[in-house]
């Protein structure tokens, strides 16, 4: 028996991809848009990490202590303001490690591209979350970075224990 | 002559499933063929401008994607390259849907061309961190009709193949994603303490977007009672683990649309909506084809 010949050559370019799919996706950690491997939401009950944003005022005293997510001060600021994706936000914050001059500076370029017309001081907070014994869910915020339409970016500006 | 085994008619099957190059044309197929491109088309081009608009905005990596992890993608940084890519790969679709080949030098390799820009601009827009998945879907419809353009002269079945090739990669990739959780995880996955963490994950992202949060009655609902958690969650990984049942026609529309209902209660339960995913599943979660072919049949063709 015989396959039809565009079954034959469907089915030989179907393998091709599916071997270019499989080493790209091996030799780049999972990813070689639109190849990927979707282990997203497999390791369930993990602890997790995300970014929110608080305004603050010239005059506030800043405190860099953790705090429960709950008790975190100052008005909400919303990145959807200046067309920010807050899970580039949330990644951002948790998957740089080195906090230099520049990582400030893109930070701030992204949150603020289209700055509003009134200055405007922003207070980006690491949120972390894990499930406790009692099944319930603990959330905390640290403080970060603050960055500003009045506020050249700067590394001093900075959680002090992030400070390179 | 040798019998072939059980597992080449397997094979067989599974080709006559997805492509059905021996079932006969139809008016209904050839719209179908060109509405799935329309869409695969249309995506492709808003996924470059928007992408490339947000490319504006970014000024350092944080975490290199795809083609940045070989080449220093900042190029794309700083400047309207970003715009410049998106008007490109632009040209190159219109160019590739109206088969404008044989007047340039291109050739058929306008939709492939295409494909390789747009997936710079990913690389260019996705270097902060985020590993979205909500545009794969589209990407491989994309290179689907690339490849028929290519492997194809007989535009009817390179439009088959290209149909047939979305089918096989939503099969396996959602069932993948089943393997993944399953593997990781094992059946305690769906326990539903899990979707606990998540919606809470969302509401924290939904705060971080638009300043306040307020959970709707199924999230309320999920955290007020374990089990109905844990049936949301069982529900979400039996869709994905069956979901290679689309590449088969008698399970294919049942499936899709199960598929279909996992997204839609992703979107309830943890504000995630893959729009574009949602939108192809729809298109091919339905047997459009048939439905044209009896509403408007072809002068002397039953209809099927």
């Amino acid at each position: 028996m015989s396959l039809n010949p565009h079954t034959n050559n469907a089915r030989t370019t179907l393998l091709g991809v599916l071997i270019v799919y499989a080493l790209t996706v091996a030799i780049n950690l999972g990813e070689f848009w639109p190849f990927s491997i979707y282990p997203m939401f497999s390791q369930a009950g993990n602890p997790w990490s995300r970014a929110i944003i608080r305004e603050v005022q010239p005059e506030d005293s800043l405190s860099w202590n953790a705090l429960p997510l709950a008790d975190v001060p100052g008005q909400p600021y919303g990145v959807r303001n200046g067309g920010v994706d807050p899970i580039d936000l949330a990644n951002f914050v948790s998957k740089t490690a080195i906090w230099n001059q520049d990582r400030v500076a893109a930070l701030s370029l992204m949150l603020l591209a289209d700055p509003p017309k009134e200055p405007l001081r922003l207070m980006v907070y690491r949120v972390q979350a894990r499930l406790t014994e009692q099944d319930s869910i603990a959330m905390t915020a640290m403080p970060y970075v603050v960055v500003g339409t009045d506020l050249p970016p700067d590394t001093k500006h900075l959680n002090p224990e992030l400070r390179p | 002559m040798i019998p072939r085994s059980r597992q080449w008619h397997f094979f067989d099957s599974l080709w006559h499933h997805l492509f059905g190059f021996e079932r006969p044309d139809s008016r209904g197929q050839r719209i179908f063929r060109r509405l799935f491109e329309a869409f695969i088309a249309g995506a492709s081009v808003w996924l470059a401008w928007y992408w490339g608009r947000y490319t504006l905005r970014i000024s350092d990596i944080v975490l290199e994607l795809g083609f940045a992890r070989y080449i220093d993608i900042s190029f794309m940084h700083g400047n309207a390259l970003p715009i410049w890519n998106a008007w490109a790969i632009t040209g190159l679709i219109i160019l590739g849907f109206l088969r404008i080949d044989r007047w340039i030098p291109l050739g058929r390799w306008a939709y492939m061309a295409a494909m390789l820009l747009l997936t710079l601009q990913y690389a260019a827009r996705f270097v902060l961190g985020e590993i979205p998945h909500s545009s794969n879907l589209v990407g491989m419809g994309l290179m689907g009709f690339a490849l028929a353009e290519l492997q194809f002269k007989d535009r009817v079945a390179g439009g088959r193949f290209a149909i047939g090739f979305s089918y096989f990669f939503i099969g396996l990739g959602y069932t993948s994603a089943a393997a993944s959780k399953l593997i990781a995880r094992g059946f305690a996955w769906a326990d539903g303490r899990h979707l606990w963490m998540w919606i809470n994950e969302k509401a924290v992202d939904e705060v971080a977007r638009s300043g306040s949060v307020e959970l709707n009655w199924v999230q309320q609902l999920a955290l007020d009672h374990w089990w109905i958690a844990t049936a949301f969650l069982a529900f979400g990984l039996i869709t994905e683990a069956l979901a290679w049942l689309v590449w088969y026609s008698g399970t294919r529309y049942v499936a899709m649309w199960a598929v279909f209902g996992l997204h839609m209660g992703i979107w309830v339960t943890m504000d995630i909506l893959f729009a574009l995913s949602v939108y192809e599943i729809l298109l091919l979660g339905l047997p459009w084809a048939a439905i044209i072919d009896r509403l408007w049949p072809e002068k002397g063709l039953a209809a099927n």
